[in-house]
């Protein structure tokens, strides 16, 4: 339990506790244990692990600097569709695309937060889903480049059937997402999200300037979502427009939203239980289509009126403090700022 | 002296021509004309139909926007609350009048319906200000805009798939209200339903007006849009003021979709199109502003129309956004601009 320990310096290099590490080997060992070991359980977990990691870079920009992305879903496509179509027509190698993905998405986010961020925030939240909405448009409009609803068959980055190989990279990509968002939280541009997020008016009296970091902020949220995109198309190997659709953000939004906004791993760790008893709900109760995301929405509404801070305020308020020392270190290890 | 009242009117028309507003409606008047010359009658109706019902739920969601500060994602449901209303209540009447060919209801029966899906979306409006709105408003009132526009994501999501849990995914239309031979207008058909729609689009925006404008209860709505506190120390009660508001826009978007059953069957997410719509229109015309609402709405119509006519259909998505975004660069505020700043301010 002691600070200078080499574990908990590795721990508190990568803003992980205890507790959060053995969730993580959890997550790791689960495509063996017995129920989980079939292929289609392990598909919904890599989508589970898709939509923790995109809550993630979500959250980045709606939690810390309070401005909702509604076109996060187009943005992930944006990338998506630009790995793919590299690989497609100049054989671009795909984790070589995927970059080349994140790098178009953080150009529009550029160009996104550029236009709309020297305004409030209700404007980035329109302008950003207009984009979207303009972006799906255009990905069914230009069949000659994305053979439009039909779908564009894109190549897989593993030459396997089995789908353990992209889980275990989604794994790794979400724990880059959250360790990436966690420095940059942790760093005095964080400092300087957090005080815009909390009082744009006090943060500019005391020197920073918003719309730079906005800009930043907006930028990196997007290019993660670039990136994931280069791994939707890649791993489910067909890009319909309709990935880009705005029920899709909502998703995100939902899932985000419910794990606690600004903690960004609130919506990681609820990803996972959630979309799998979702999953669950819509694949044993199919006579009662729709069911699923009705739940979704009285969720989401519940959680932002009783209980805004989510399930990251719950486990800070009724589990972050317990009086044994062992406990205590397993959930907040040693690092300052849980303390 | 009736001459100088001539001329003072005449250098006010003069000064809002000049202005952009007054240049942006006059333009879009003379490009409907050369379209019209250019493409035959049909694109004016079309534009002017589209317009008169996009200016409804355009209407409601500038509502709700100035005095609630609500930013309103769900109001297409309301939409779609309206058709669903109007196919259960319709079809039981048109049956009726099958066997009963000469009853009064041939006549009334689509006002009737339409009435209907008027109350029942003005319930369902109440009932999401009662159990949702006022619930967050009592608890916490920081960061206002933001959240309830999240609520109103989550009542979207929630009304769209209840519809599709208890009412099917499937079309429900109707082929039209009203049958016979559609009316002749310098060789431009129009189908008697689409004739009904613009003029019960246009009684409503009117009677709408009048009721802001005129009656104390309309002041009071419009006294808590510039200033909730002031209008509290007036002796407005905000509570009830707001479940009218609330009431008001629900019905209008219902209005519009249940005299638009014919063109859009209900389904679960008939009211997205109108949605966006409406958000067009509401950005383009300034955030809040009622008014500017009727005239934007024709613009979006006529950008969609022509869109529709020299590009291609499902461009329309394409380049009324692209539009919107280059407007939000150079006018945050919108064309007309808007004298309720409490959405921008929060």
């Amino acid at each position: 339990m002691d600070p200078k320990n080499p574990i908990n310096k590795l721990l508190d290099l990568l803003c992980f506790t205890p507790a959060g590490l053995l969730a993580l080997v959890v997550l790791l060992v689960l495509p063996v244990v017995p129920p989980f070991n079939q292929e289609y359980l392990i598909r919904w977990l890599i989508s589970a692990g898709l939509i923790a990691s995109l809550s993630i870079g979500f959250d980045f920009t709606a939690g810390l600097i309070n401005i909702v992305n509604f076109g996060y879903a187009a943005i992930m496509g944006l990338g998506g569709y630009t790995s793919a179509i590299l690989a497609d027509r100049l054989g671009l190698n795909p984790w070589f695309g995927m970059f080349m993905g994140a790098l178009t998405a953080a150009i529009l986010g550029l160009i996104i937060g550029a236009i709309t961020l020297r305004l409030r925030g209700i404007f980035a939240a329109c302008l950003a889903w207009f984009f979207g909405l303009a972006l799906m448009g255009l990905a069914t409009k230009m069949v000659w480049l994305t053979r439009g609803p039909l779908g564009m068959r894109v190549e897989r980055l593993f030459d396997t059937a089995s789908n353990v190989p992209y889980y275990y990279l989604i794994l790794a990509m979400m724990v880059t997402v959250y360790v990436i968002c966690k420095w940059v939280k942790r760093s005095r541009m964080g400092m300087a999200f957090n005080a815009i997020g909390q009082n744009m008016e006090a943060a500019r009296t005391s020197g920073i300037n918003p719309v730079f970091y906005r800009v930043s902020n907006f930028v990196l949220s997007c290019a993660l979502a670039g990136w994931l995109g280069g791994f939707y198309a890649h791993f489910y190997g067909i890009l319909t427009p309709d990935m880009m659709h705005t029920s899709k953000t909502v998703e995100i939004l939902a899932v985000a939203y419910i794990g606690g906004r600004g903690s960004l791993w609130g919506g990681a760790a609820i990803a996972f239980p959630f979309i799998l008893t979702m999953e669950l709900v819509r694949s044993s109760l199919s006579n009662l289509p729709g069911l699923h995301l009705v739940i979704y929405g009285i969720l989401l509404i519940v959680v932002m009126i009783y209980y805004p801070g989510g399930f990251a305020a719950f486990f800070d308020t009724h589990l972050r403090k317990p009086k044994n020392k062992v406990v205590n270190y397993f959930i907040n290890g040693t690092a300052m700022e849980n303390r | 002296m009736v001459e100088q009242a001539e001329k003072h009117l005449w250098a006010r028309l003069l000064a809002w021509c000049r202005s952009l507003a007054g240049a942006t409606v006059i333009g879009t008047i003379v490009i409907a004309l050369i379209v019209t010359v250019d493409r035959g009658g049909y694109v004016l109706v079309n534009t002017i139909v589209t317009g008169g019902m996009t200016a409804l739920v355009a209407m409601g969601l500038a509502l709700t926007l100035g005095v609630l500060n609500i930013p309103m994602f769900a109001h297409g449901e309301y939409f779609m609350i309206g058709s669903l209303t109007a196919y259960y209540v319709f079809t039981p009447i048109k049956t009726y009048m099958e066997t009963h060919p000469e009853s009064i209801l041939a006549l009334w029966g689509p006002l009737v319906t339409i009435i209907a899906a008027m109350l029942v979306g003005a319930v369902a409006g109440v009932v999401s200000e009662v159990l949702v709105f006022r619930q967050l408003r009592q608890r916490s009132r920081e960061n206002w805009v933001m959240n309830s526009f999240l609520l109103t994501v989550g009542l979207s999501v929630l009304m769209i798939n209840a519809h599709q849990l208890f009412f099917g995914a499937d079309f429900k239309g109707i082929t039209g209200y009203f049958s016979g031979m559609p009316i002749n207008i310098m060789d431009v058909y129009i189908s008697k339903d689409r004739a009904i729609a613009f003029l019960l689009a246009a009684v409503v925006v009117t009677g709408f007006w009048l009721f802001m404008t005129y009656t104390r209860t309309g002041r009071a709505i419009r006294a808590v849009s510039q200033d909730e506190t002031g209008a509290l120390i007036v002796g407005i009660g905000l509570n009830g003021i707001m479940m009218l508001t609330m009431a008001l826009s629900c019905a209008l978007a219902a209005i519009a979709g249940a005299s638009l059953l014919f063109m859009y069957p209900a389904y679960p997410s008939v009211g997205l199109e109108p949605l966006y719509m409406a958000w067009f229109v509401v950005i383009l015309s300034g955030l809040g502003n009622v008014l500017g609402a009727v005239m934007g709405a024709f613009m979006v119509a006529l950008l969609k129309v022509m869109t529709v006519e020299y590009i291609g259909s499902g461009w329309d998505f394409v380049v009324p956004s692209a539009l919107i975004i280059v407007i939000l660069i150079f006018r945050p505020s919108g064309i007309f601009g808007s004298e309720v700043r409490g959405v921008l301010d929060k």
